[in-house]
């Protein structure tokens, strides 16, 4: 690494201002929050230090507890949902179908839609009074049920529903884009030794896709930690608290309920939760497969 | 920047000399942020407004949907330097932060000059003040446990009289599901089902009671049968509402008595806007309102504008002081509340031209002894949310037995500040 | 409508597919319809809710065709809507919007770029621990940040300013931009920053003249990500924005969410496709540029 000085600089130049924003708007951000979460904050911060009081409270909130299980339950299925249906979707358009641009747009536009309006739209459809259900048993089939939103056991699939509709069409942009990166002697050659289409699919492609596979989940997840706006359009939390989920709980305390103490407690154990969980799987990901060349 | 401080003071100086003086100077502009963002709300505050204006004031409005929104801008601003000249609040414990840092001004030389303490209602004035100090304008009283109903509807299911005892009303209530209609337009968010609660609390357990859970969080009064029978109370309606209530929005509950698709829906005052919009004023042929059954009591609820100190001293600045006076004189006070749906915070306001329902209010509230504050007064926002949780639970899960309920509820209470 | 062949993406188009049956054919299109059916529901619902009067709209029947179409929703979203005593409609924050949107996406995406391309090809001490916690960064709820942020900018003075605002939208953006761009950039192939090197370039003339020309699939990618996610964006703009810049997002909510009075549905849904217009049309005219950006290694892994 025999380089000049100017090289050495320029680089570190570059990054300054990232290095500036993740210094003080993330990390500093952090450093705070943990810090306001071992105080007696209410509505403004304040420094009355009183130790572990506020985790020991969010981790006897069942209503806390609920909402970590629903980021469980709500991501593996908006995740796994999205991935399933934009994979499909993929492999669909992928097989010279007419109108292919068209499709793709039918497809990809509700990703241009933001979580809000998607939670508005879908709540009044799956609404039993307005929607699906009064519409279909308007027509004649009066047993017809579809009341998931409005059902405490069901309402989280609601969400996953609407989030899917959400997000599955960026999932099928980058598997497609993935799909059209895969060599074409591939096929030659399955063809040649009889390979049905699904299993090539299934055992060739699909192996293929593992960096599309994850950067979708990785966009996904984003998505997933920050449920919110989703949740609030949708069920609001509700019926009772059956779809509260960790950020709208933050939110409840930070703004509503008026305890900065307690949210920035919850909002620290997400962040070392996220921390946890991710530390292992990004190192493996970005910096060893990095390090050894491997990009697809 | 001096030009305009130079401006305040002189300003500031003349409004103290004379308060008609005032009305002479340049306006200095004063915004305020509030959450009153729909027709029947804007037309209320435009009321404000326009008598700011003149009497000398110059209003700027930042109107933000949505009360938790308004709040936060409200809140993001005056912890970042850049305060309002006033903003709206829920009448009670929501700016107890605020006065304890210090941030907002005392409004105690115009409530002393204005008289502000004899004129308001005891439950109101102590919610506005802190160790007897104004630091909030309170400008409407909000009714919380009305009952509106659609008098077609009451007629076709044989329902005579209006119910004045909780076993009439659930005669009336099997009457209306009997006639094929949706007995309770009932609105399935936490906060709509808490103020339900807190209305049934109030009737069927009288005011003492009321207080004692809510004021003393006497935990021997929750775990009392009073309480217990409440809470059953409370429960029995769970069978008069239609499958699709949960999340919805109480004017979309509103809409449904105003179709006739339901009897009654049990709401705060704010729902005659609703029912004017739609030419069915309550107390008028079509919409009958009554308070609540059992016993006696008026929930009140209401907004206050607090006005954040806008420079190194504790008093309001000429605008803030003028603004804080305008919302609390007499013909503000009166048209204001006409269009809001709530009835006058000053109980010597002549308020004959107001509709049938909002009399009704006022004579309540003209007696101390059905003066009931409500859960917004007596709690703090985060104790609030804590009961929300416990009834939206208990309201929302079918065979949700009343005595672990009393239990989480009393568990709630105990942890109360 | 052109077929498949349409895309001529860099590592070949799909023209050796096995040919499937016709009870294959069928059934595939079969399932695209219906695919198709569900994805367009809402976007039909609201446009003819939107085209309906209120009084049809409690009637009921929300796929039911609007029985006397008019646009009259969408003239009072667009300039007429109130809230509280504005009633000039959500057609402000269309500009505030464009105001906040354009610096937004530009500078975010330069500082991606850059950033992305000084921790792809170069070892630089620490440089994947500064990776590693953008990363983290991006998986962090605004609601942690948004706080202490706000004493901050108020400190130095941008508080509630369109700089604030441009900046918060850059400082939230730069994750997944130097993700897209790292990514990118270390797909390209070593031997060409070698030989720019051996030819005497430096850093920045390396980025100017070899790789910056190099990056339009990034780019592509970058700035329709950008642009949606922006123009979504409502929580930041409402925080930070101030109120002379509230960006269109903010007005629809002021609009669709009053708290305490009659809902129009007709209106709001006017309002909801009028806000959601510009990214639809960026998506409807960039789609193809999309998916290409991304097959060409902008997103890839």
């Amino acid at each position: 690494m025999a380089q000049s000085r100017r090289h050495d600089i320029a680089p570190l130049l570059a990054l300054l201002p990232a290095l500036l924003i993740v210094v003080f708007a993330y990390a500093g951000t952090m450093v705070w929050t943990v810090c306001i979460s071992f105080t007696d904050s209410r509505l403004l911060p304040v420094s009355d230090f009183i130790g572990l009081e506020q985790y020991a409270r969010l981790f006897s909130d069942a209503r806390w507890i609920l909402s970590a299980r629903n980021l469980v339950t709500f991501g593996l299925l908006f995740v796994g949902g999205s991935l399933v249906i934009g994979f499909l979707l993929a492999a669909f358009i992928d097989q010279k179908v007419r109108c292919e641009d068209l499709l793709r747009t039918v497809f990809l536009y509700p990703y241009a839609i933001s979580f809000i309006v998607t939670g508005l739209v879908w709540q009044w459809m799956m609404n039993p009074s307005l929607g699906i259900q009064a519409s279909v048993r308007g027509m004649g089939w009066t047993s017809f049920t579809f009341d998931w939103v409005v059902q405490r056991d069901m309402a989280i699939y609601a969400l996953v529903i609407a989030g899917v509709w959400q997000s599955s069409g960026l999932v099928m942009a980058l598997m497609l884009a993935g799909l059209r990166g895969v060599d074409e002697d591939l096929w030659k050659a399955a063809r040649i030794e009889g390979i049905p289409t699904w299993r090539v699919y299934m055992s060739i492609v699909l192996p293929l896709l593992r960096p599309v596979v994850v950067t979708s989940v990785v966009l996904l997840s984003v998505a997933v930690v920050k449920a919110y706006d989703l949740v609030v359009a949708l069920t609001n939390g509700g019926p009772g608290n059956a779809t509260i989920v960790p950020a709208k709980f933050v939110m409840d305390y930070l703004f509503t309920r008026q305890n900065i103490g307690l949210a920035t407690a919850a909002s620290s154990v997400m962040f070392v939760t996220v921390l946890a969980a991710l530390a292992p799987w990004l190192y493996q990901e970005y910096f060893k497969a990095h390090r050894a060349g491997g990009h697809a | 920047m001096s030009k305009s401080l130079w401006r305040t003071l002189l300003c500031g100086a003349c409004f103290a000399l004379s308060p008609l003086a005032a009305e002479a100077q340049e306006a200095v502009p004063a915004e305020v942020i509030h959450w009153w963002t729909s027709g029947g709300e804007a037309a209320a505050v435009k009321v404000i407004a326009d008598r700011f204006d003149a009497a000398g004031g110059k209003w700027v409005d930042n109107a933000v949907a949505g009360t938790d929104n308004a709040r936060a801008a409200a809140v993001n601003r005056i912890v970042g330097g850049n305060p309002p000249a006033a903003s709206q609040f829920n009448t009670g414990r929501q700016f107890d932060d605020l006065v304890g840092q210090g941030l907002l001004a005392d409004l105690s030389g115009v409530a002393v000059a204005e008289g502000w303490a004899k004129i308001i209602p005891g439950p109101i004035a102590a919610a506005a003040t802190r160790n007897g100090k104004f630091f909030a304008v309170p400008i409407n009283i909000h009714g919380q446990n009305w009952l509106f109903y659609n008098k077609d509807v009451f007629a076709k299911a044989g329902i005579q009289d209006v119910p004045t005892s909780f076993d009439a009303l659930f005669a009336a209530l099997d009457k209306l599901k009997a006639a094929g209609v949706v007995p309770i337009a009932w609105g399935g968010q936490a906060w709509q089902e808490e103020i339900v609660f807190e209305a049934v609390l109030l009737g069927q357990g009288g005011k003492d009671l009321f207080l004692k859970v809510f004021r003393d969080h006497d935990l021997e009064a929750v775990h009392s049968p009073r309480f217990r029978e409440a809470v059953e109370v409370f429960a029995r309606m769970k069978a008069y509402v239609d499958p699709g209530s949960p999340g919805r929005a109480w004017n979309d509950a509103t809409a449904m008595v105003i179709a006739g698709h339901a009897g009654l829906q049990i709401m705060g005052d704010w729902a005659k806007g609703e029912f004017n919009a739609a030419g069915m004023a309550p107390g008028g042929p079509k919409v009958g309102c009554s308070l609540m059954p059992g016993k006696p009591g008026y929930l009140m609820g209401g907004d206050v504008f607090v006005f954040p100190k806008l420079g190194p001293g504790a008093t309001p600045t000429a605008a803030q002081a003028l603004l804080a006076k305008t919302m609390l004189d007499p013909v503000t006070q009166l048209e204001f509340n006409k269009r809001k749906g709530s009835i006058p915070v000053r109980i010597d306001v002549d308020t004959s031209s107001m509709d049938p329902c909002a009399q009704v209010g006022i004579a309540m509230v003209r007696d101390p002894a059905n003066q009931v504050p409500s859960n917004y007064f007596l709690l703090t926002a985060d104790t609030l949310g804590a009961v929300q949780d416990a009834v939206t639970e208990f309201w929302n899960t079918p065979g949700a037995d009343a005595k672990s309920f009393v239990e989480t509820f009393a568990g709630v209470i105990r942890s109360a500040h | 409508m052109r077929a498949a062949a349409s895309a001529p993406v860099p590592t070949g188009t799909p023209v050796a597919r096995p040919r499937r049956p016709i009870a294959g054919r069928v059934a595939l299109y079969a399932a695209l319809a219906v695919a198709a059916l569900f994805f367009i529901t809402p976007l039909y619902i609201m446009t003819v809710t939107s085209l309906k009067s209120m009084d049809e709209i409690r009637q009921g029947g929300i796929f039911a065709l609007p029985a006397s179409p008019s646009l009259k929703a969408w003239t009072a979203a667009w300039s007429e809507a109130c809230t509280g005593l504005k009633c000039t409609g959500i057609s402000d924050g269309f500009f505030n919007s464009l105001r906040i949107l354009v610096p937004s996406v530009a500078l975010s995406i330069v500082l991606g770029a850059v950033t992305g391309y000084a921790l792809s090809h170069r070892r630089i001490r620490g440089g994947n621990v500064l990776f590693a916690a953008l990363l983290l960064g991006a998986f962090m709820p605004y609601q942690v940040f948004i706080y202490p942020l706000v004493r901050l900018f108020s400190a130095v003075g941008i508080y509630g300013s369109l700089a604030g605002i441009v900046l918060v939208h850059v400082i939230f953006g730069l994750p997944v931009m130097t993700l897209l761009f790292r990514n990118y950039y270390s797909s390209l192939p070593v031997d060409l920053f070698k030989a720019a090197r051996v030819d005497g370039a430096g850093f920045w003339q390396i980025f100017f003249y070899v790789v910056l020309p190099m990056s339009t699939p990034a780019l592509v990618v970058a700035a329709i990500l950008q642009i949606t996610g922006i123009w979504n964006d409502f929580i930041l703009g409402l925080v930070f924005a101030g109120r002379d810049n509230l960006p269109m997002t903010v007005l629809l909510n002021n609009v669709v969410n009053s708290s305490q009075g009659e809902k129009l549905y007709n209106v709001n849904m006017a309002a909801t496709i009028l806000t959601a217009l510009l990214p639809l049309a960026v998506y409807f005219l960039s789609g193809r540029w999309f998916v290409r950006g991304i097959a060409a290694g902008g997103v890839k892994g």
